[in-house]
């Protein structure tokens, strides 16, 4: 009875579906996060009478052959590559980008990371770092001493000091283009990591080539759609009950045949 | 054995396979280009004897799936495109080219478009389409037209298949017979084409087929109880 495994299959599917979701419901609020849509694609076929044996008479249009499905599996789990509202915080260092790029930041480990959090903090060194304390890779430090800091569209950060109108360059935010986003390896907290499917990091100036602006002041918003969420949630718990159904009624149909002495 | 046991066992292994494919059909009710499957049952006849009258059996003789197109959902994807009406996509997979309904397309790390196993999309002219590295914003046309910074670069290719489709897995088809271009076909970007499972009227088929099995289990059991009362009264004779 093949019908019980293809029913559990379609089941796992959706649990998955709801899973995602739910993850996404989570970070409605996640600075930057960016939904994800769990895609599913149908299994191998059984071949009972391979198509192209039988022949249909004069007239009638019946497509050879007996193939019968074997159930369903997730193909993919994308990231929906959108961009979520700017908000204004009026914060000094928060930065959002406006249009596609990510921040590069290095792990303790050496490595490279890439966010579009730009929540934005001075470590006790003075360094541009992110709320988890990872520098940004362009090295940015604040001298003690700056009153204010002004960070241009195009990545130029500018500090005042009190005994001078005229501020002073202390670097460049640069962002990051992936040839594909979809790619990146989600590493938690906010950050992504490089991998083969991604391409190789472009640095590039902000709003050139394709990447976004700067823009200081603002954060990024999730970029999650509740009312989307719920209604897909709706749909997969639906989903899910279908394939429920098709368990009892298989399950009634083999009761039936052990009632048969 | 009777032959109201073997036409009743007949009817009810098409009856299971028939189960197979329903439940097949609901799970894949989520599942991006999926096209809904139907067993077809054909009737032939058995000639016990000479002397004696044929006896219709009902066997599983076909299999169709139904090409009418499934729901639009708009996704607002770059990349997720769907045919409108008729048509298919061309993919390159390591079997060969194969045609698809599901347009979840992304860039792969050398920039060209591949879906979620990584198979190219073939353009109109039969090649992987490429989209330059620096195009911030790409738009497909109607036709299939691909620009990227107001310049052309591609058409996405959209056949007909010749012939009888094949199913393969991965919502994929294989025309035996080849395929031609079809070049009228209409090409909505960011959206999927969603499954053409219509729930409703599978989980009528499904309480059909579990009726029609139990039916057919009364039937054999009823022959069952006809066959030892032959049995006993002919012993007491």
């Amino acid at each position: 009875m093949k019908s019980l495994q293809i029913a559990a299959s379609g089941m796992a599917a959706q649990q998955t579906r709801v899973d995602v979701i739910s993850n996404n419901i989570a970070n409605m609020s996640t600075t930057a996060y960016r939904p994800r849509v769990a895609e599913f694609s149908d299994l191998m076929y059984q071949q009972y009478q391979t198509p192209g044996t039988i022949t249909s008479q004069v007239g009638t249009v019946v497509p050879a052959g007996i193939q019968i499905g074997t159930g369903v599996r997730p193909s993919t789990v994308s990231m929906q590559i959108t961009q979520g509202a700017l908000r204004q915080t009026d914060g000094e260092l928060d930065v959002a980008i406006d249009g596609a790029g990510f921040l590069e930041l290095t792990l303790p480990s050496g490595e490279a990371a890439y966010t579009r959090d730009g929540k934005l903090n001075r470590s006790p060194e003075g360094e541009l770092v992110t709320m988890d304390g990872y520098p940004l890779a362009d090295g940015i430090v604040i001298p003690d001493d700056a009153q204010r800091i002004s960070i241009s569209r195009d990545g130029e950060v500018v500090a005042y000091f009190s005994d001078s109108i005229e501020g002073q360059p202390i670097g460049t935010i640069s962002l990051v283009r992936f040839v594909n986003e979809k790619g990146l390896e989600a590493l938690g907290d906010n950050m992504f990591r490089e991998t083969e499917a991604a391409g190789s990091a472009n640095r590039l100036v902000p709003g050139t080539e394709g990447v976004g602006f700067l823009r200081q002041g603002f954060i990024e918003d999730s970029g999650v759609d509740v009312v989307k969420e719920i209604s897909d949630l709706i749909e997969a718990q639906r989903g899910y009950e279908l394939n429920s159904k098709v368990i009892t009624a298989s399950d009634e149909m083999m009761s039936a045949t052990t009632r048969m002495r | 054995m009777s032959s109201t046991i073997n036409t009743s066992l007949g009817r009810q292994q098409g009856l299971m396979k028939e189960m197979q494919v329903v439940a097949n059909n609901l799970a894949n009710s989520s599942t991006t280009g999926y096209k809904s499957d139907r067993a077809l049952f054909t009737e032939y006849l058995v000639s016990p004897g000479p002397s004696e009258d044929s006896i219709s059996m009902g066997v599983l003789g076909g299999h169709a799936f139904k090409l009418e197109q499934g729901e639009m959902k708009f996704t607002g994807g770059q990349f997720d495109v769907a045919v409108q009406g008729e048509g298919f996509f061309v993919l390159q997979t390591p079997q060969g080219p194969r045609l698809t309904r599901a347009g979840h397309f992304q860039l792969s790390s050398e920039s060209t478009l591949i879906d979620g196993f990584g198979n190219a999309l073939l353009g109109a002219g039969g090649n992987p389409i490429t989209i330059p590295q620096e195009a911030s914003q790409v738009t497909i046309g109607g036709d299939g037209s691909i620009s990227a910074n107001g310049q052309l670069i591609d058409r996405v290719g959209v056949v007909k298949a010749q012939g009888e489709l094949e199913r393969d897995t991965n919502t994929f088809f294989a025309a035996p017979g080849g395929y031609a271009p079809f070049e009228e076909a209409t090409v909505v970007q960011g959206a999927l084409e969603q499954s053409n499972v219509s729930p409703v009227l599978e989980v009528a088929r499904m309480i059909e087929v579990q009726r029609a099995y139990e039916a057919g289990q009364a039937m054999m059991e009823r022959d069952d109880d006809r066959i030892s009362k032959l049995i006993t009264s002919l012993r007491e004779r």
